[in-house]
Parts: C-alpha cells; structure tokens; sequence
C-alpha cells in the first residue's frame, strides 16, 4: 500500500492506494498550526477507515505547504501531484484549475499528465479560500452554507477591492446598507472566481477543464467560475484529495525506482 | 529522502568584490575630505564625464542594494515612510530618502549635486527632486527621449542630450571651479570601454556546459560598472575575472558540479534574499543570462565621446521598444541553451516589470520555454514570502525535470 499526504495551508489529507492506484481509503483533517500533528492525525484515520497497520505502508510521499515538515520518504510540490491525481481520475483533462487554503494556480498538462506551464496567485490571499473563510467568519456563515446561499441570490454585489482586508470592510458596508447576505455571498464567490480567472488566462484554457482543491466543493463557486470562464469544468468526485492521489500515485513510482535501484 | 547537496562555487574574483566596494566608498569619503565634490547619481548616469571633470559619483541605487543585502534597509525605510514617503514607492528611493532624513551617517558622503538622466525610470525625476528639496543641493535633470530602436537614433535625438551633456559640463565648471579636459574624458573613455569590453567577453563564456560563472557572480561583479565606469580599478578587475573564468572552462569547471538546468533571470536581484540563487544552484539549476548584467556594459568610441556617451544613455535597455527586447530574448534563448526562465515582478520597478507577462507568454509559445513569475521587492524585504516563493521554485524545478 502507498501514502500521499498533502499538508495544505487550511486540511491535511491522507490518502491510500493499492499496487495499481486504486483508492483505498482517504481522511481529511484540519492543519491548524502544527502539520507534524494533524499529518499525524491523518494517517491514523485513514490507516483506522482502512483497516491497514502502518507497516503496511511501502512508501510515503508528502506535498504541499507543510510538505518539508511530514514525516514521508520524499516529497514533491502541489503543481505536480494534482496534475498527476487528475491525470488518473480524468484523463481528459489539460488545464487545471486547484483553489486551494493559501494558493490558487492554473496549470496546463499534456495527455500524459505532464506539466506545461502553470500560474499561481501572488502572495495575497484574495483569490483562495482564505478569502472566503475570512468572510464566512464575517458574516457568520459556514463554508456550506455559502454554497447553498449563492444559489438564492439574485442580484450579487460587487466587490470592487481585490485586497481581503479591504473587501471586509466592503463587504460590512454592503451589509450594514441592507444587501442580503445571498447577494453578498454570490457577490464574494464572483469576485474570487474573477481573480482565478485572469489569472488562469495567462496560461489559456484548453479543454478539458477541471477544478480541484477544497474550494471546487462550494457550488456556489464553482457556479461563479463556470461562469466567468464560459466552461463546463469537470470535477472530482473529492475535489479536495486529487493531490493527496497524485503523492500516493508518486510513492508507487519511487517506490518502484528504489527497488530496481536496489537490484543493479 | 532529499537531495545530496552540491557544492557551489562562488568566483575567487566575485569575493574581492566587498572589499572594493568597501575601497571604493572610503576613496570617496577621502576625496569629500579633500574638498572634492561628490555626486549623487541614478545608475545609467555618465559617470565618464564625471570622473573626468575629477566629480566622484556614487550611487543611492547601489546604496540601497547594499543595505538591503547586508539587512539594515529597513530603518531608512521607516524614516523615510514616517515622513511621509508612500510604502508603494520604489524601495531605492525610500531607502536613500530614509538615509537622508535620519542624517547620513553611513558609508555614503553627502552629496555636493544631484545628477539624473530619465532613461531608465521615471521615479528618477522626483526621487532626486525630492533629495534636492531636503538637501538643497544643486540639482541637475536630463531629459532621455524614448527610442524605438538604437539603431534609428536620429541626429535630433542625439544633439539634444549631447547639448545636456555640455550644460552638465557648463554648471560643474561654474559650481566648482573645474576645467573640463577633453583630453581626459577620451582616457576615461578608452578605459571605460575597455571594461565593458572585457565584461561582455566574460559573459558569452557563459554559453560553455558547464556554466562558469553563475547568479551570484554576475550580481556581485557588475558593480564596478555601476559607479567605477572609467578607472583603472575596473579594468584590473574585469582582466581578473575573465583571467579566473577561462581557467574553469580549460577545466571544464561549472557553478555546479551536476549541471540540469540552465535558467534565464529577468529582473533585478532580490538582494535581501540572495541565497535563492543558491536554492536554485541546489537543485542543480545555473543562472547563465540575465538582461540585467548585460545592461551596465555599452562599447564606448573615444573618437565621439559626447555622442558616445550620449548613445549609451539612450540605449539603455528600459528607453528602447519591447520587441527589440524580446529579441534580444529569442536570441539570447538559443545562444545560451536556456531550459527555462525566472521573471521576478519587482514591486518597486513597475518599469521593468510591467512588460514580464506578455515577454514570459511569447517566449513560452515561440520558444517553449517554461517560466516562473513570482512577485516580491527588490530591497524590502517586507514585501517577500520566502516560503510562497520557495514553494513556486519547487514546483518550477519539477516542471523542467519533466520536460
């Protein structure tokens, strides 16, 4: 059995695979602010749901944030491994796009699930899903929540500043001037979705398009992006694991190296 | 599992470069003792003429990359932003201003006139107006007409900085009692020119696998183009190093012992984090062109020196069209077998870095070659996330080892 664990700046997810790649069992947790922790964390729900000792396990392979700080046998960055995951899920797929806790990015792949180019948010946090946790605190709504109020909306706001502090004050503004919550909701996911899409310009759009990451699990979002883009994305079934797969599919392949290595 | 570490190896020249730094500011303050006058400059000023009028320049820009590397930018930042100047102004700036304004007591002497030509930024123009108001020194502006090509200079363009060029002449003379020596400026000339030559050599050795001389040389040793253009000093020095880099081809050594990826960096230096190159080096990737070391050399002819001098202040990369930049780019891409590209969006230098996107996309479809574009400031180093940009390196480095 192969280990991917993706120690993202908001979830750390666990995931096993068999021999051939084949899901076996996945967990989610919160990172906080310790990844030792919550990767530890991780590992011990996936390997309980699984029923798998850890002595069970081949190989380990880490990605994202917390990657350096997990404890596996190598580790290898987020652009790679979601490209990967989604390249096995759905090999149609050429241009990604993973919104994730801290960082959105673009990438385009070959079909065979190479990376061609990708493009990743500047250091500000509009345009991930910091963003929208910040505003779901603000306004007192649970993340789904926010997907099921978008869809009531029907006159969004608009956000004009792409700074997060300042689109809480905007947005507080909104509010206190007597906008509904549903239209400051589709209002926020339009201004992320806005952000997402000129960044993902700049590497174009060839199809077919998926969105992965946490924030491809809000509907109402993913309303937002399809939108803006014109695209019929294809999604995961767990938007928020393809990374965490593409790890585990990257320990099978280390794995393997290491023992031909071994035989020379 | 991680990497075994590779050795890198920094120049044997590229290490005397503090200590001429250090040689060069105390020579200043020496000739400031001596009643000389100092210069305030912007890079890209004629210091040629300078020198021959026995002016000594030294450079807030420089100064600022100085500070910034060596970690104590920040105060002067601070003062400055407390006074009033706007955090989104280039960090150079602030940085000088911030000197300035907490009473310079550092390695650079006050200034005894300000001199700026607009080729390469337009902050220049307030930035020394500003230095002007708070020191009253006497300030001296040229003005840089935007050429679309080098090559097309037309004789109008020409006349009108070389008639700068003799107006700065005209009020060193008359502030402090100096004759120009024409005589001079053609020695200074042959001597700056031969220093630019000698750099321009050592740079096309970079063509050679392995790379000879990586990011970190290049950084460090263009600075005696930067304010020594013109003395003997720049010459020896450039003799050295061209000395030192073809002994590492006829031994076939490189910045790296495992070379994988040779890497083009478009920007400034990111002069507080300078170990990025070496994070780069690491992973096996050498820097081996950057626009910006290129920049500071320009072949003089002594026969013309105003004329010359004025050509090099009007060719300077930023004051010519985009598409004779990119072309530089597509040649330089082939000539120095690039694998990839790093553009750094400078916050401070919107001049440089407002054309990288459309520059990255047209490389990348013409030439296929992957890029990185990450954004931080050039001195502040307030404004960089060492692990977003680590993170983005990572994922980089991963995307040539598949292609």
């Amino acid at each position: 059995m192969y280990l991917g664990i993706d120690a993202g700046a908001s979830a750390t997810k666990a995931l096993i695979v068999d021999r051939k790649g084949k899901v076996v069992s996945y967990a989610i947790v919160p990172s906080g602010i310790n990844f030792k922790v919550s990767s530890q964390k991780a590992l011990e729900k996936v390997l309980k749901s699984s029923g798998l000792s850890l002595k069970e396990i081949c190989y380990a392979v880490s990605t994202g944030y917390g990657r350096a700080l997990v404890k596996a046998e190598a580790h290898s960055s987020e652009i790679i491994c979601v490209s990967r995951g989604i390249h096995k899920l759905l090999p149609s797929v050429r241009t990604i796009i993973d919104v994730g806790g801290q960082d959105s990015k673009a990438i385009r792949i070959d079909e065979y699930g190479r990376v061609l180019n990708f493009a990743m948010n500047d250091k500000c946090a509009a345009g991930t899903g910091r963003f929208l946790e910040v505003m779901s605190n603000l306004i007192g709504k649970s993340i789904n929540e926010l997907s099921r109020l978008h869809h009531k909306s029907s006159k969004p706001i608009r956000i004009s500043s792409t700074c997060t502090v300042f689109a809480e004050s905007e947005v507080i503004s909104h509010i206190s001037q007597g906008s509904k919550i549903e239209d400051v909701i589709a209002g926020l996911h339009q201004a992320i979705a806005g952000r997402i899409f000129n960044m993902s310009s700049r590497i174009g759009f060839e199809k077919d398009v998926a969105f992965t990451g946490g924030v491809a699990k809000n509907e109402g979002f993913v309303a937002a992006l399809s939108k803006k883009t014109g695209l019929t994305p294809l999604l995961p079934e767990e938007p928020q694991t393809v990374c965490a797969l593409g790890a585990a599919l990257a320990a099978i392949r280390k794995y393997e190296e290491s023992i031909s290595h071994a035989h020379l | 599992m991680s990497l075994p570490r590779r050795r890198s190896r920094i120049l044997q020249t590229t290490r005397k470069i503090g200590e001429l730094i250090m040689t060069y500011f105390s020579k200043v303050s020496d000739a400031k003792s001596k009643g000389k006058p100092v210069a305030w400059v912007t890079v890209f000023t004629p210091v040629e003429l300078l020198y021959a009028l026995d002016i000594y320049p030294v450079a807030p820009e420089h100064f600022g990359a100085l500070c910034s590397a060596r970690g104590f930018i920040v105060d002067y930042l601070e003062e400055a932003e407390r006074c009033g100047y706007s955090e989104s102004l280039c960090s150079y700036s602030r940085c000088s201003l911030g000197y300035v304004l907490s009473g310079m007591n550092g390695i650079m002497p006050p200034p005894d006139i300000l001199i700026t030509f607009r080729n390469s930024c337009d902050v220049y123009v307030k930035w020394w107006q500003s230095l002007h108001m708070h020191l009253g020194t006497p300030l001296f502006v040229g003005e840089t007409p935007y050429v679309l090509a080098p090559e097309d200079l037309d004789n109008y363009v020409l006349d009108y900085v070389v008639k700068q060029l003799e107006q700065l002449i005209e009020m060193a003379e008359e502030r402090f009692g100096l004759r120009f020596d024409m005589e001079k400026l053609v020695e200074v000339l042959k001597l700056s020119d031969k220093a630019s030559e000698l750099w321009f050599e050592t740079l096309k050795l970079r063509r050679f696998r392995p790379c000879p001389l990586g990011g970190r040389d290049s950084a460090s040793d263009i600075f005696p183009l930067v304010v020594m253009q013109g003395t003997e000093e720049a010459v020896s020095f450039y003799e050295e190093l061209l000395r030192e880099v073809k002994g590492r081809i006829g031994r076939k050594e490189g910045v790296i012992e495992d070379e994988k990826f040779r890497l083009l960096f478009d920007g400034i230096w990111i002069w507080h984090a300078f170990d990025l190159i070496k994070y780069f080096e690491d992973k096996g990737a050498v820097f081996v062109y950057e626009p910006y070391s290129e920049a500071w050399a320009y072949r003089l002819d002594a026969s013309e020196p105003l004329e010359s001098i004025a050509r090099k202040i009007l060719s300077m990369g930023l004051n010519v069209d985009i598409d004779i930049r990119i072309e530089r780019f597509l040649e330089n891409i082939k000539q120095y077998q690039i694998d990839g590209a790093v553009f750094f969006s400078n916050r401070s230098c919107k001049t440089w870095s407002a054309t990288q996107l459309v520059t990255a996309d047209i490389l990348n479809k013409k030439v296929n070659v992957p890029y990185l574009l990450f954004e931080a400031d050039m001195a502040d180093p307030r404004q960089y996330s060492e692990a977003q940009i680590k993170n983005r390196i990572d994922a980089f480095i991963e995307v040539l080892s598949e292609s």
